[in-house]
Order: structure tokens, then C-alpha cells, then sequence
């Protein structure tokens, strides 16, 4: 037996070394190494697991917001089109009613001057009577060559007033 | 005028024994502190040193130390939970990857250029050359039974306290000599007998696993150290000399170094897994073990 021990080399001092170096690197590596790399790989497992929780739940709250923003734009645009329906009845009353004040407008131009034509045409109308009796008595004087009394001038005009108005 | 060739006998072919023999030398002036000592030291500051700079100032976002640090103890967490299983794996992982981590450091460590190759010797060639080193300044430290069997017998205590405070010390004298199957009734009382004699076999084996742990160790490092020993002077052994013996004596190792780091990684792990499974067998329950 102690042949062996001294072919292998064991002996007591180098044995107890050896053993208090294994426990040396088994408590330090314990206390400086395993611990906190299992604290921390923990730290970044939990952190991970959280990310992912609140991953989710932005994207509940995203899903959500979408859908609110969707809903707030379709009731915008829904405002958007009546508002601009209304505008656009609004502007078909207003071209109405000035499209018909104006047919008034122009009607009543029309027809005053339609007035105003007719009574250029009745004036017209009298001169022209007036001048030609004058001319037709003087014509009648000139070709009878008697001097015609206002009774005579009166029937004349009246006659070729009422020829002339046919 | 006939050239002298080189003889080559039988003994010339025998594998050189790595430097000092399989019994770790004592450094020269040093009382008992072996060179396996030393660089087990050496490895425990290395260790030790790398892992407080990854772990000083740790942070969320980790630097390349800390990110190393990480992946190799989230690496081992895993494996060792899957053997150990959940419950028993945070009070199991502290020993078993300071194990793994140590044995392979150390390992590797012996692969270093001059780990076993300087040192103190008789014959003096010239200034600061010998002819044979017998007294290496650093021996790998898994080189040595005196840290195998530590490395086991640290083991071995803490695997009691894990089988102990697990099943407690009726728990244990029952997991190890009771009936196992589930077994009930007069079949039970009947085979009592034969689980008893299974019992004392059980505290045979497990009175033995220090010793197969650790010499299983020790070979492979001992016997890896000697082949790349071997395969260092197998030139000069062969009648190569001079720069001929030299390239040789570079190139002949080379392929057994990348086997070596195999076998390093390789051994660390069975010692691992073999504690791992120790631990498994001894902290199962009974009734875990029916379903």
C-alpha cells in the first residue's frame, strides 16, 4: 500500500493543498461568479418576460387607438360631409334666388324699355301724323288754291290721321 | 569506411514517460509543493481572475467577458438541470461547473509549450539546456492523483450533503438498501434479502467512485502527457538529429496536441456527467422513480 501512495505521490500535505485549492475555486466561483451570472441571466429572463408583457399590451393600446382615431376620422368625415352638403344646398338656394332676382331684374329692364319703345313709337307716331297733314294741307292749298279755314285744316288732318293710323 | 546506422533496440521504442514520472515531482527547495501544486494554483488565480473582470461591473447589456461568462454558465445551468433535474439543479451546479470549469482549465493549461518541459535535470548540455528534464517547474494539475482525488473527495462530501439533505439519513439508508419497483406486500419481504445484498454492493461501488473518478482522470492526462513526451523525442529515438530531430521533434506532436484538447474537454465532461449522475441517482425519490 504505501508503495503505491509513493508510486502515485500521495501524500497527506499535498493532498490537503490540492483540497483547499478545489474548495478555494468552488467558493469564490460560488459567491463571485455563479450567483450573481444566475441573478442577472434571471434579471434578463424577467426583463424579457416583461418586454413581451408590455409588448403586447402597447400593442392591445395600439390596436385600440387605431381603432379610435378610425372612428373619430369616419365621424369627421361624416361631419365633413354633411357640413359640406349643407354648404353646397346653401349655395344652390343662394344661385336660386339671385338667378331669379336677376330674371326679374332683366324682365323689368325688358319691360320698361319695351314702355319706353312703345311711347318713342306713339310719339314718333304723332309727329309724323302732325307733319303730315301740315304737308298734306299745304299741298291741298297749293293745288286748290283756296285758302283753307281751320275747319277745313281740322277735317283734313283728321282724315289722313285716320288714314295714316291704318 | 562502413557508416555507423543507428540501432534501434526495443527499450528505444518504449513511450518516454512524461517528465518526473507519474508521481508529481517537488519543485527543488520547495519542501512538498509539487509542480502540480503550483500550476494548480496558477490555474485557480487564472480562473479566478478572468471570472471577477467579467463579473466586477456587470450590466444588462454585457461586455465580451461577461457575455463569455454568460454563455458558459447558462451552458452548464442547462445540462446540469437536465441531469440533476430542477429541484436538486441550483444547490448541484455550484460544484459541478466549478468541476467542469477547473478540470478543463487545467487540462488545457498542460498543453501549454513548456508545461512539463522546463525544469531541472542532471545532465547539462550547454547554458540553460538539459539533456533529460526529471524536474518540471509546472506538471499539468489533473496530472497528479493528489487533485484527482481532491477533485473527487470534494465531490464525494458534497454529494453526501446533497443525498442527505434531500432524502434525509433514513431517506437514504432506505433509497440505497430498500426495495425498489415499488414492490408490496409478501413479495416485498421476500426479496428483502436480495435488495440488502444489492444495498452493500451499492456501498461498494459508491466507496469506490472516488477512486475511479479520480484515476480515470489521471490516465488520461497522465497518458496524454506521455504520448506528446513520446511523440517529442520520437525523432531523436529514431537516429533524426539535429535540425532534422528538431522539426520532428515540433512536428510529430502536432496532431496529438489537437487531440489532447479533445481529450481535455472530453475528460472534464465525463467527470462532469459522472458527478451529475451521482447526484442524480442519489437524490431521486422512490415514488419519482415509479412514474
Amino acid at each position: 500500500m504505501e508503495g503505491i501512495l509513493e508510486t502515485f505521490g500521495l501524500a497527506w500535505p499535498k493532498f490537503i493543498s490540492q483540497v483547499v485549492i478545489v474548495l478555494i475555486v468552488y467558493f469564490i466561483l460560488s459567491k463571485y461568479a455563479f450567483g450573481p451570472i444566475l441573478a442577472m441571466l434571471e434579471a434578463r429572463r424577467q426583463r424579457i418576460t416583461d418586454g413581451e408583457e408590455n409588448l403586447k399590451k402597447i400593442e392591445s393600446e395600439l390596436e385600440k387607438a387605431e381603432e379610435k382615431v378610425q372612428g373619430m376620422l369616419d365621424e369627421a368625415n361624416g361631419d365633413a360631409e354633411r357640413l359640406i352638403a349643407e354648404a353646397r344646398e346653401s349655395a344652390e338656394s343662394v344661385r336660386n334666388q339671385k338667378t331669379q332676382e336677376a330674371v326679374k331684374e332683366a324682365q323689368s329692364i325688358i319691360e320698361k324699355a319695351r314702355e319706353a319703345s312703345k311711347l318713342e313709337h306713339e310719339k314718333a307716331m304723332n309727329e309724323l301724323k302732325s307733319d303730315f297733314g301740315r304737308l298734306l294741307i299745304d299741298a291741298t292749298s297749293k293745288v286748290t288754291g283756296k285758302v283753307l279755314d281751320d275747319s277745313d285744316q281740322k277735317r283734313i288732318n283728321d282724315e289722313t290721321a285716320g288714314q295714316v293710323a291704318l | 569506411m562502413g557508416h555507423s546506422l543507428p540501432i534501434m533496440t526495443l527499450d528505444s521504442l518504449n513511450p518516454l514517460l512524461a517528465a518526473g514520472g507519474i508521481a508529481a515531482p517537488e519543485i527543488p527547495g520547495l519542501g512538498w509543493l509539487t509542480n502540480s501544486i503550483l500550476v494548480a494554483a496558477i490555474v485557480t488565480f487564472t480562473v479566478v481572475l478572468f471570472v471577477r473582470m467579467a463579473t466586477k461591473r456587470m450590466e444588462l447589456i454585457p461586455g465580451p467577458k461577461q457575455n463569455f461568462v454568460e454563455f458558459v454558465i447558462e451552458f452548464l445551468y442547462g445540462q446540469v438541470e437536465g441531469i440533476v433535474g430542477k429541484h436538486v439543479a441550483p444547490r448541484a451546479f455550484p460544484l459541478l461547473a466549478t468541476v467542469f470549469i477547473f478540470i478543463i482549465t487545467a487540462n488545457w493549461f498542460g498543453l501549454i509549450p513548456g508545461v512539463g518541459t522546463i525544469g531541472f535535470g542532471e545532465e547539462k548540455l550547454a547554458f540553460l539546456s538539459l539533456k533529460e528534464v526529471s524536474d518540471p517547474i509546472l506538471r499539468p494539475a489533473t496530472a497528479d492523483l493528489n487533485m484527482t482525488l481532491a477533485l473527487a473527495v470534494v465531490f464525494m462530501v458534497v454529494w453526501a450533503w446533497l443525498s442527505v439533505s434531500e432524502l434525509g439519513l433514513w431517506g437514504t439508508i432506505v433509497h440505497i438498501f430498500g426495495p425498489k419497483g415499488g414492490l408490496q406486500g409478501f413479495l416485498k419481504y421476500a426479496l428483502m434479502p436480495i435488495f440488502i445484498f444489492v444495498g452493500v454492493i451499492e456501498i461498494v461501488s459508491i466507496i469506490f467512485r472516488p477512486m475511479s473518478l479520480s484515476l480515470r482522470l489521471l490516465g488520461n492526462i497522465f497518458a496524454g502527457e506521455t504520448l506528446l513526451v513520446t511523440m517529442g523525442g520520437l525523432g531523436e529515438v529514431l537516429g533524426a538529429s539535429g535540425f532534422v530531430a528538431w522539426i520532428l521533434s515540433v512536428a510529430l506532436p502536432l496532431p496529438f496536441y489537437f487531440l489532447e484538447i479533445l481529450v481535455g474537454a472530453l475528460q472534464a465532461t465525463v467527470f462532469t456527467l459522472l458527478c451529475g449522475v451521482y447526484i442524480k441517482l442519489s437524490t431521486t425519490h422512490d415514488d419519482e422513480e415509479h412514474h
